[in-house]
């Protein structure tokens, strides 16, 4: 496939036009309610078809998607002002606040007058024996969504795309479809990545690291007095956890840990540390546990003439805001496909600022969490950080509250990396910091006589 | 369990944002309603009345000036603030988010050119001179007709000696109703004593309700004020149940303001037509008494 001069004519979507959208997780379904919504304003009428073989309404492994599960809150607003508004049934808590736990004091930050700004989800039916009732899966409703707007779901594994001219989709060795536009939309988890990696087109997925996650089970109201409407995060000296967040949802709390070279028994290692233990109630149990991939770099050549991989596929934000990565990168495909074309030089026009953008800012990010890495392993720096934080929410007339708020906009993904950066800039907050280290160092000369 | 909850909680006829206020956040409603008001010479009018997934409050974020009007939440609702800042920047980087502000912009916008062009029409032909008041009441009765639908209406003044609603206009099985109402009796009493309109979606459960050999389900009752004085309502009524919305009774308040120009102006007209008889009584007989004198 050769890239094109220009948009040519034969790129450009047309009435008929088909897609192919292989995953129907929320990549997929932004893709597919942009591609849908777009066409429509400018009078075209296109087929989408999302290929997923999941159940997002299952229970248990079946419908799950390895994910945290996390709204922030710049995409909650992001995706009401796109008329996108998530029902109660989607929602299963409304977050206001982050818990910032260390081996040397716990910090609470807050959003102003207590708005529940930040919806925790289930990606999938949730743990096993959750499924039916009231609830809803996040990716569930939004695929609903995307076949509201037209889109077309078949649950069916595609197996094998064919370079004709156009792709052409097979399963089972069977052709299903061929399609002017293959959108991959799929996770580092799935095998759906060797696909596009044998179409011959130059993609190679991107690097991964592993987390761990765990379901754990108690009861409502234990996860009322103890999380409240909080995420509760972790920063501790550990040469393998990075950070460690515990995030509320009805009934159960989703346990995510971030690090190198995780072992399948850190879930219970991590548990029974004293700061974890003082967090969590007497009686809760491990429902299930896994260690799944996560993105940590970038697919290379992640498009061609009638391709596009997006997603985690592609690149997504680094440790946070999987989900706004997903729209991001979602909503940016769409656009170049239905404003510009679907060859190779439209999305190298439309797409790949977007997709570059993201690892620019990734860089941004691996920089700050390094930061926060040597604030994670130093206790002086670790009391100075919570001495400051302490501060700041204590001052009320302190509107700027700079430390508070680049914490807040890191952990909750809220803020692009490199806007978190040059906050980190402000002369002020390191004045503050300079005195929160004196103060903490000075504690320790009183103790030592 | 539902865990939803996002957002902000306000309860039935908490203030969300006033007017002239600075508007530094738009606000998505994540549950309830919420109504927009405004509050003009004749009292509080409700512009428009917003369900869950609408957005408002984004006037102020691109003008820049103050709120043009009141957000009021109606019932328990749930509103979810966005900030402007944030908004901006996001739409700098990516300007289609506009496309559904502007949608929403463009839907109220050719609402309100509807609106504008039925109570232009009205306008035309209620706010003219008209000597007679049936005449008026019988005129301003057909408009509300036009405007809404419904099975029975009347059009009730009150007459200051007596203090009681009298019927001047009516249709459907209003016409044969003979009804004399006292302030502060019975729906329309009620809402001749509060001066606030009112849309009743079950009338049977309404304790104010004054039984009547005609089914009524549902019905609008709309003040007629001019310079704060109440001068009387406007019913339309439907058998059915949860007949009329909001917008119904939006669009009649503003037609009750225009009626009640109209009325002043038949009142006004009688009162000159009085006098002005008088002075022509006075000015013959003054004319015969010169005469004689002569």
């Amino acid at each position: 496939m050769g890239l094109h001069k220009g948009n040519t004519a034969q790129y450009e979507l047309r009435d008929g036009s088909k897609i192919a959208v292989l995953g129907g997780g929320p990549t997929g379904s932004f893709f597919s309610i942009f591609a849908l919504k777009m066409a429509k304003m400018m009078g075209k009428e296109i087929n989408v078809t999302i290929y997923e073989p999941k159940d997002f309404t299952k229970d248990g492994p079946g419908g799950c998607n390895r994910c945290g599960g996390i709204i922030s809150e710049l995409l909650l607003q992001t995706i009401a002002v796109e008329g996108i508004t998530l029902p109660d049934r989607v929602v299963r808590k409304g977050i206001h606040s982050y818990k910032l736990h260390t081996n040397h004091g716990t910090v609470f930050i807050a959003t102003p007058a207590f708005e529940k700004t930040i919806a925790t989800v289930y990606r999938g039916g949730g743990p096993k024996g959750m499924a039916g009732g009231e609830t809803e899966s996040f990716d569930n409703f939004l695929l609903s969504r995307a076949a509201a707007e037209g889109a077309i779901h078949v649950p069916l594994r595609i197996e094998r795309v064919e370079s004709r001219g156009k792709p052409v989709l097979f399963s089972q060795n069977k052709e299903v479809m061929e399609a002017d536009l293959v959108a991959g939309c799929f996770g580092v988890n799935s095998t759906t990545g060797k696909i596009f990696e044998e179409m011959g087109i130059g993609y190679k997925q991107p690097s991964t690291s592993t987390a761990a996650i765990a379901e754990l089970a108690m009861t409502e109201e234990a996860i009322t007095e103890c999380f409240g409407n909080s995420i509760h995060l972790f920063l501790i000296p550990d040469k393998d956890i990075k950070f460690a967040a515990m995030i509320p949802k009805g009934q159960f709390v989703t346990l995510c840990i971030l690090g190198e070279d995780l072992s399948p028994s850190i879930v219970r290692e991590f548990l029974e540390r004293t700061l974890v233990k003082s967090v969590l109630p007497s009686s809760y149990s491990i429902e299930c546990s896994c260690l799944p991939r996560m993105n940590s770099g970038a697919a290379r050549r992640p498009f061609a003439d009638r391709v596009v991989i997006c997603g985690d596929a592609g690149s997504t934000r680094l440790f946070k805001d999987g989900l706004g990565g997903a729209y991001l990168m979602g909503k940016a495909a769409a656009k170049a496909a239905v404003f510009q074309g679907v060859g190779e030089a439209d999305f190298r026009r439309e797409y790949y600022p977007v997709y570059k953008s993201i690892i620019y800012d990734n860089l941004y990010g691996s920089f700050l969490y390094a930061v926060i890495g040597q604030y994670r392993r130093w206790k002086y720096l670790t009391k100075a950080m919570i001495e400051v934080v302490r501060k700041e929410q204590r001052d009320t007339d302190n509107t700027e509250k700079i430390l508070s708020n680049i914490l807040w906009d890191m952990f909750t993904g809220n803020e692009r990396y490199k806007n978190v950066f040059l906050k980190s800039l402000k002369v002020r907050m390191h004045i503050d910091m300079w005195e929160g280290l004196f103060k903490s160092l000075l504690r320790r000369d009183d103790a030592e006589r | 369990m539902l865990k939803g909850e996002l957002g902000r909680n306000y309860t039935d006829g908490e203030i969300i944002f006033r007017e002239g206020e600075k508007g530094e956040v738009m606000y998505a409603i994540q549950s309830g309603k919420v109504k927009i008001t405004r509050v003009t010479s004749s009292g509080e009018t409700t512009i428009a009345t917003l369900q869950p997934g609408d957005i408002f409050g984004e006037m102020a974020l691109f003008d820049r000036l103050p709120r043009s009007a009141n957000a009021v939440a109606l019932g328990d609702a749930r509103v979810l603030s966005i900030d402007k800042k944030k908004l901006f920047t996001t739409i700098n980087r990516d300007p289609t988010l506009v496309f559904k502000i502007l949608e929403a912009m463009s839907h109220r916008i050719r609402s309100l050119n509807e609106e504008l062009a039925k109570l232009r029409d009205a306008k035309a032909k209620v706010v003219k001179v008209c000597p007679d008041m049936k005449a008026t009441c019988g005129m301003i009765l057909d408009q509300a007709k036009e405007f809404v639908k419904a099975e029975n209406g009347s059009l009730m003044l009150l007459d200051d000696r007596e203090k009681k609603l009298v019927i001047m206009a009516a249709f459907g099985s209003d016409r044969v109703e003979k009804a004399h109402l006292s302030e502060g009796y019975g729906i329309a009493g009620d809402v001749l004593k509060t001066g606030m309109a009112e849309l009743i979606n079950c009338v049977s459960s309404d304790r104010r309700f004054v039984r009547s050999p005609i089914e009524i389900g549902s019905m609008l009752c709309i003040p007629l004020k001019c310079d704060q004085h109440i001068q009387g309502v406007i019913n339309m009524s439907h058998s059915s149940e949860n007949h009329f919305s909001l917008e119904d009774l939006s669009i009649m308040n503003s037609l009750a303001f225009y009626a009640s120009l109209a009325l002043q102006n038949a009142k006004n007209f009688a009162s000159l037509r009085k006098a002005t008889d008088g002075v022509l009584i006075h000015a013959t007989l003054l004319n015969e008494y010169a005469a004689e004198v002569d």
